[in-house]
Order: C-alpha cells, then sequence, then structure tokens
C-alpha cells in the first residue's frame, strides 16, 4: 500500500460548496451535508503546504514505505546510467532523459524513501527542514548563514554533489521563502508580494534546478501526494480536523484534481520521453543532425528568460486575464478551452471585490447589519480567517485547473488531429501562458493580501501576518507548480516535432 | 467524524464515445446534468463519498475516459489501477451495445494480473422510445460476463445512485471477503485512516493497521 491516504475530509468539500463562489468543483459532494464541518476555523488558521519537497521527520513510519512504492511504479529500463550525461541532448536533455529514471530507480534499489534520503541531505548539512523555517520564521540571521554554506554547495558538480545540489536548491526555495517570512508583516506583504516572481525566477539562483526539480528527485506529484498524505495523517491523528484542514492547501489542491491531472501530465510526459529517445535512435546521419538542431531550439524554450520582459509587463497588469489566456490558448490551436479556470478566476475576483471594502464605511456596516437580520449566517462572515481560507482555496484551485488545462493540452497534441503547429511555436505560446497564469497568482495573492489587510486592520500584526505570509507562500508554491508542470511539455513537444520531422522526411 | 473513509476504491468508466460516460459521472459527483459536454480529452477525475452502510463511508475515486479511439493509449493506462469499472451502452445506439465485448476484451488484456469488477450499464433509459437494445439481450451479454446490468438515465437521474453504490457494495463485499485485497503497487483499492478515537469495530483497527505497517 504505498500511500496512507487517511481521513478525506469532507470538511473541505463541504467548505467549499458552502463558499457561495459558484465554482463547480468535481468535488463537491452532493450527499454528504454535514454542518458542524463548517465552524470557523481557531487553531492554526494556517497550514501552509511547505515548498517542495516535502521533508518528513526521520520518525515518520509512512515515509519509507510511500516512495518505494512509487518508485517500482516508475522504474524505467535504465537503472543505473542516470548522472552520465548522454551527449547531444543538452542540458534539460540529460534531465529530461535520465533524471526520472534514476529517481525512481535510486528509490527502488535503495529501498528508501525520497524524502529519507532528503531528510539525510539536510541533516547532514545542517539545514532546518522548510517547515522548521516557516515557523520559526524568527531566527534570521541563523538561517542566512546557513544559506550561505548551503550556496556554496549548490556550485559542486561532481554526481554527489549534484544530488546535494538539488537539495541545496530546494533548501535556496525555502529559504527565500523563510527570508521573506521573517521580513514579517506588511514588509513581507510589500517585499514577497511584488517579489513573488522574482524569488522563483531570478531571485532564487538555484531556480532552473528547481524547475528541474521533480525529474530529479521524484515526481512532482509524488511530493505533492506525500505532502497531501502527511497532512491527512497529521489531522486524522489530531481529531480536531474539521477546522484544520479547510485551508490546507495540499488537500485542496487535490479535491480540485489537481494531483491526478498532474499525474496524468507526468503520465504522458514520461511515455513521450521513452518515445522520443526510442525515435531518435532510429534516426542516423543527416536528419538527426538536423533534428538536434530543431530539439535544441525548443529546449531553449524551456530554459529562457521566460520572465525577462516582466518589469515592462507590469504597467499592462490590468489587462484582462480571460482575453489573454483564451487568446493564448487559440494560438496552441488545441480543442480545448480554458473557460473552467477563467470561470473560477473570476468568481474569486467577484468575491475579493464584494469582501475587500466590506467593514470600513459605516453605510456598509448598517447594510451589513441588515443583511445580517435577513441573512445570519451568509453575510458578515467575512473575518480576516475566511479571507485566508478562501485565499488558500482559491490558490488551489486555479493552481489545478491551471494544470488540468496543460494535462488536457499535452493529450491533445499527442492525442490531437494533425499537426496544425510547429512545436516550437507551440513552446513559446505555453511559455508565455505559463508566465501569465504565474503572474495572476502573483497578483492574486496581492489582492488578497490587500483584503486581508483592509478587513483585518484592527488586528493585530502577530495575527494578521502570518495569514497573509501564509497567502504569499501558497502562491508562491502555485506558480512553482504551474512552471514544473510547463516543464512536462517538453517531451511532449519533442515527440511532436520528431513525429512531423519524420512525416515531412517520408513524403517528400 | 464525518470525513473518515474505510477504503479508496477507484473506479474506472468506459464506453464508447457519446453513449454518456461524463454525464452520468457528473450527475453523480455533481448532482446535476450537463446539457452540452465537449467530448472528453484523454481522462477525467471525480471523487465522492458514498456511506454503504452507516457510518461506513467509501471515498470513489473515477476516472472518466475518453470513448474516442483516438485516446484509446491514455485510457488503458488507467485500467490496472482500477478495482471497479462501469461500462456504458446507449440503448438507443446498437453499435454501442455490440462493442461492450470488445471493450471488455481490451480490458481483459490490459487490466492484467488484477480484476475490475464490471457493471453494464445501459444509459439514457429516459429515451426509451428510441430504444434499440432490450433490457432482455442486455442482461443475457452481462450475465455472461458475470456482470450486473443496470439501466440509468443522467437527464432524469434515474439509477444514477444505485449504479455506483451497488458496485460499490459488491468491491467492498468482496474486499470483506478477502477475495480483494489492498496489494503493494496497486492502487484499486486503498485503507483509509482512521483516528483513534474511532476504533470501535474490528474493521476499522485492522485496516488501520495496514496503514501504519
Amino acid at each position: 500500500m504505498s500511500e496512507n491516504d487517511g481521513v478525506k475530509n469532507m470538511a473541505t468539500g463541504e467548505e467549499t460548496a458552502s463558499l457561495e463562489s459558484g465554482n463547480s468543483g468535481p468535488d463537491k459532494q452532493p450527499h454528504s451535508a454535514d454542518p458542524s464541518a463548517k465552524q470557523d476555523s481557531e487553531s492554526e488558521p494556517i497550514a501552509p503546504t511547505r515548498k517542495r519537497p516535502e521533508i518528513k521527520p526521520p520518525s515518520e513510519p509512512v515515509t519509507s514505505e510511500v516512495l518505494p512504492d512509487e518508485g517500482l511504479k516508475s522504474v524505467g529500463k535504465d537503472p543505473v546510467s542516470k548522472e552520465v550525461p548522454q551527449t547531444g541532448w543538452g542540458y534539460w536533455g540529460n534531465w529530461g532523459k535520465s533524471l526520472l529514471s534514476s529517481a525512481s530507480a535510486t528509490v527502488a534499489t535503495v529501498g528508501q524513501g525520497i524524502s529519507n534520503v532528503i531528510e539525510k541531505a539536510e541533516s547532514s548539512l545542517g539545514i532546518p527542514s522548510p517547515t522548521e523555517i516557516s515557523s520559526e520564521a524568527q531566527n534570521t540571521e541563523e538561517t542566512n548563514v546557513k544559506a550561505g554554506s548551503i550556496y556554496k554547495e549548490d556550485g559542486n558538480t561532481s554526481p554527489m554533489g549534484a544530488a546535494l545540489g538539488v537539495f541545496s536548491t530546494i533548501s535556496m526555495a525555502v529559504q527565500s521563502t523563510g527570508k521573506s517570512v521573517i521580513s514579517g508583516g506588511l514588509d513581507a506583504l510589500e517585499f514577497i508580494g511584488k517579489k513573488t516572481m522574482d524569488v522563483i525566477a531570478e531571485g532564487d539562483p538555484g531556480f532552473k534546478k528547481t524547475k528541474g526539480l521533480m525529474n530529479r528527485n521524484s515526481t512532482l506529484s509524488q511530493v505533492l501526494r506525500e505532502a497531501k498524505d502527511k497532512e491527512e495523517l497529521r489531522t486524522a491523528n489530531k481529531v480536531s480536523m474539521d477546522t484544520d484542514k479547510k485551508a490546507h492547501y495540499g488537500l485542496l489542491f487535490d479535491e480540485f484534481q489537481g494531483l491526478s491531472h498532474l499525474e496524468a501530465l507526468e503520465m504522458l510526459s514520461r511515455e513521450s520521453e521513452i518515445k522520443a529517445k526510442s525515435l531518435t535512435n532510429s534516426l542516423s546521419g543527416e536528419e538527426l543532425e538536423n533534428l538536434k538542431h530543431e530539439l535544441e531550439q525548443l529546449k531553449e524554450a524551456f530554459s529562457l528568460a521566460e520572465f525577462s520582459d516582466e518589469e515592462e509587463d507590469e504597467k499592462k497588469e490590468d489587462e484582462d486575464f480571460t482575453t489573454e489566456i483564451t487568446e493564448l490558448f487559440s494560438q496552441l490551436h488545441v480543442s480545448t478551452r480554458p473557460d473552467k479556470l477563467t470561470k473560477a478566476r473570476n468568481t474569486v475576483h467577484e468575491w475579493i471585490r464584494m469582501s475587500s471594502s466590506k467593514p470600513l464605511t459605516k453605510e456598509e456596516e448598517e447594510e451589513g447589519k441588515q443583511v445580517e437580520l435577513e441573512n445570519p449566517e451568509q453575510e458578515d462572515k467575512k473575518t480576516i480567517e475566511d479571507i485566508h481560507a478562501f485565499a488558500i482555496q482559491s490558490l488551489a484551485e486555479l493552481t489545478a485547473y491551471s494544470i488540468e488545462m496543460f494535462h488536457k493540452t499535452a493529450a491533445l497534441i499527442l492525442h490531437g488531429q494533425k499537426q496544425e503547429m510547429t512545436a516550437l511555436k507551440r513552446s513559446k505560446t505555453l511559455s508565455q501562458m505559463t508566465v501569465l497564469l504565474c503572474k495572476e497568482l502573483s497578483s492574486m495573492s496581492k489582492e488578497f493580501a490587500t483584503c486581508l489587510t483592509t478587513v483585518g486592520v484592527k488586528e493585530k500584526a502577530d495575527v494578521l501576518n502570518p495569514l497573509i505570509t501564509g497567502v504569499f507562500l501558497e502562491a508562491s508554491n502555485s506558480a512553482s507548480y504551474v512552471q514544473d508542470a510547463f516543464q512536462l511539455f517538453l517531451p511532449v513537444l519533442e515527440i511532436s516535432l520528431i513525429q512531423s520531422q519524420i512525416e515531412s522526411s517520408q513524403s517528400p | 467524524m464525518e470525513a473518515i473513509w474505510l477504503y479508496q476504491f477507484r473506479l474506472i468508466v468506459i464506453g464508447d464515445s457519446t453513449v454518456g460516460k461524463s454525464c452520468l459521472i457528473r450527475r453523480f459527483t455533481e448532482g446535476r446534468f450537463a446539457q452540452v459536454s465537449d467530448p472528453t480529452v484523454g481522462v477525467d477525475f471525480f471523487s465522492r463519498l458514498v456511506e454503504i452502510e452507516p457510518g461506513k463511508r467509501i471515498k470513489l475515486q473515477i476516472w472518466d475516459t475518453a470513448g474516442q479511439e483516438r485516446f484509446r493509449s491514455i485510457t488503458r493506462a488507467y485500467y490496472r489501477n482500477s478495482v471497479g469499472g462501469l461500462l456504458l451502452f446507449d440503448i438507443t445506439n446498437r453499435r454501442s451495445f455490440q462493442n461492450v465485448h470488445e471493450w471488455l476484451e481490451e480490458t481483459k488484456v490490459h487490466v492484467q494480473p488484477y480484476q475490475i469488477v464490471f457493471v453494464l450499464v445501459g444509459h439514457k433509459c429516459d429515451l426509451d422510445t428510441q430504444r434499440q437494445v432490450t433490457r432482455h439481450e442486455a442482461e443475457k451479454v452481462a450475465a455472461g460476463y458475470g456482470m450486473k446490468y443496470i439501466e440509468t438515465s443522467a437527464r432524469d437521474a434515474i439509477n444514477v445512485e444505485k449504479a455506483f453504490t451497488d458496485l460499490t457494495r459488491e468491491i467492498y463485499e468482496l474486499v470483506k471477503k478477502g477475495e480483494i485485497t489492498i496489494q503493494e503497487g496497486w492502487e484499486g483499492v486503498k485503507s483509509g485512516f482512521v483516528p483513534n478515537v474511532v476504533h470501535s469495530s474490528e474493521e476499522v483497527v485492522k485496516s488501520d493497521r495496514r496503514c501504519l505497517c
């Protein structure tokens, strides 16, 4: 049994349904009404999914079990040849080709959970776990020092060093988040908000590696699943799960089927990778050279400067997301639409608009009272905890739908009608789309933060700040997931490129 | 303790394209009927809890597969990790009924070494006037394969609950008898995690232990 899919939270499902968001997540459970699930969350309003990868305490009995099994499933044909670069495939190619199998093979042969390995690396480096970092956000200096040491590790290129490098990268990511957390309060708000993208992109020196993270270690979905399972286990043990769970990103992400779509996308990516490999092996001479050149270009589109023009783009932030994403989608020439995503996104924005102005003016207070009389349950319940919970839910929802959209697009690229568009063009469009989605997540988190500060103006900083930080943290995680998912497109588009080249060479 | 479930079952829904797989699932999981729906791309995912006995819940993860041939290579990958399946045909479309054999053959090949408990579903039974497959012959085919047969309508919400819960019960019984067991590397059935306070029945304790070992 690979997972302790513990208590699946109906509480969350209920919450989703009761949030009058009007969206129709697939996870509604109409037959499971339970009024008791609607209590306000008091204890631990923040339950951020920690930065990938999930690191578990060594005492956790689950860990060692989860991964070997996951690994077995995906053990490739070439179990040991991992770190050896394969010629002609360039940076990403190497990763794409060998890492996945290497990761799973390692897990399978060593028979040890990835998190355990990470755990070891972490402890040998003396790095605190991400959870520690985010919870003990105060000890700035200590962590900074550690970050320095991690950073040095990062430069190492030996196989072992490479492995460590990944861990360090993770820690760096965590570190940057940690740092942001530390800055505290509105500074943090400002800092993280503006810099969410930077932190993920340029700001994170290990960015490129972070992107390949899932390939190297384990798949992203595994990592997320681990996080989710652990959370389920934790809440199950705590019994008080009704309140606790509803703002847990990982659980919500799964409720919106994000995990399933991610797994499905990974599956497509993996299959494509194997297929691309065998197809390239069947080529030789000039054909192969041409192909290599084109594949190189394709890779560029996946590794370059997606965020370079961020500054300029800042100006036209107002531009309608729906229009933009729809436009990008039509450029892809696949027969699917981003409706689900745009709908959910617009609902979120509507919600923010409604709730952010609320408790400020007298009129509205009056109005609020009236509404309260009419409908005591529905209105006036936008406490900062509510906003936080809704923010986390929205981030999970949008991320899940983005990944669903990616999954569908990949399926259509692989199994759609004739190729109407070159792989290279598609990769560029997808890259733009990734940027757009990340920006949207970032700007949404900013709006939620503004909303929280407005509504929670009377709250103490130590109540408000963790909530705000939590939102930014999950927004930044969300953006990483979207980017990781985007990386999964590379093998898919490679296949599409190789196939179209084979076709054209066969029909001169 | 509403959120607690004993087991999680993965169910797959298959059948020709346009027989109404997605509509049936959405009726079941979302409680409504979608008038227009695009053809499913690859696979879609849904989930719902079902209470099979008071206090005993099963979480269903439902895989909605594309009926279109071109996605077959994707959907095939999902047979293996399913414990149960609904095989749909459209009672107003004889062709979709004739293809039932092919679907079963295909699953047989791809589900190895595991097994799927199937139920045969004659869908769109609200369109009785356009019926091209009689209940009798459908029942005969189903019996030939050792399946149950049920007629459903997503539009009129006929037997939708029953189709899913009957299948869930059938699987549950097999799990209880030990004929289906939770296996490493197989995701068809998974045990839920039950907090300490609810350790009342033996079964619960058992499933709990499985989890931790």
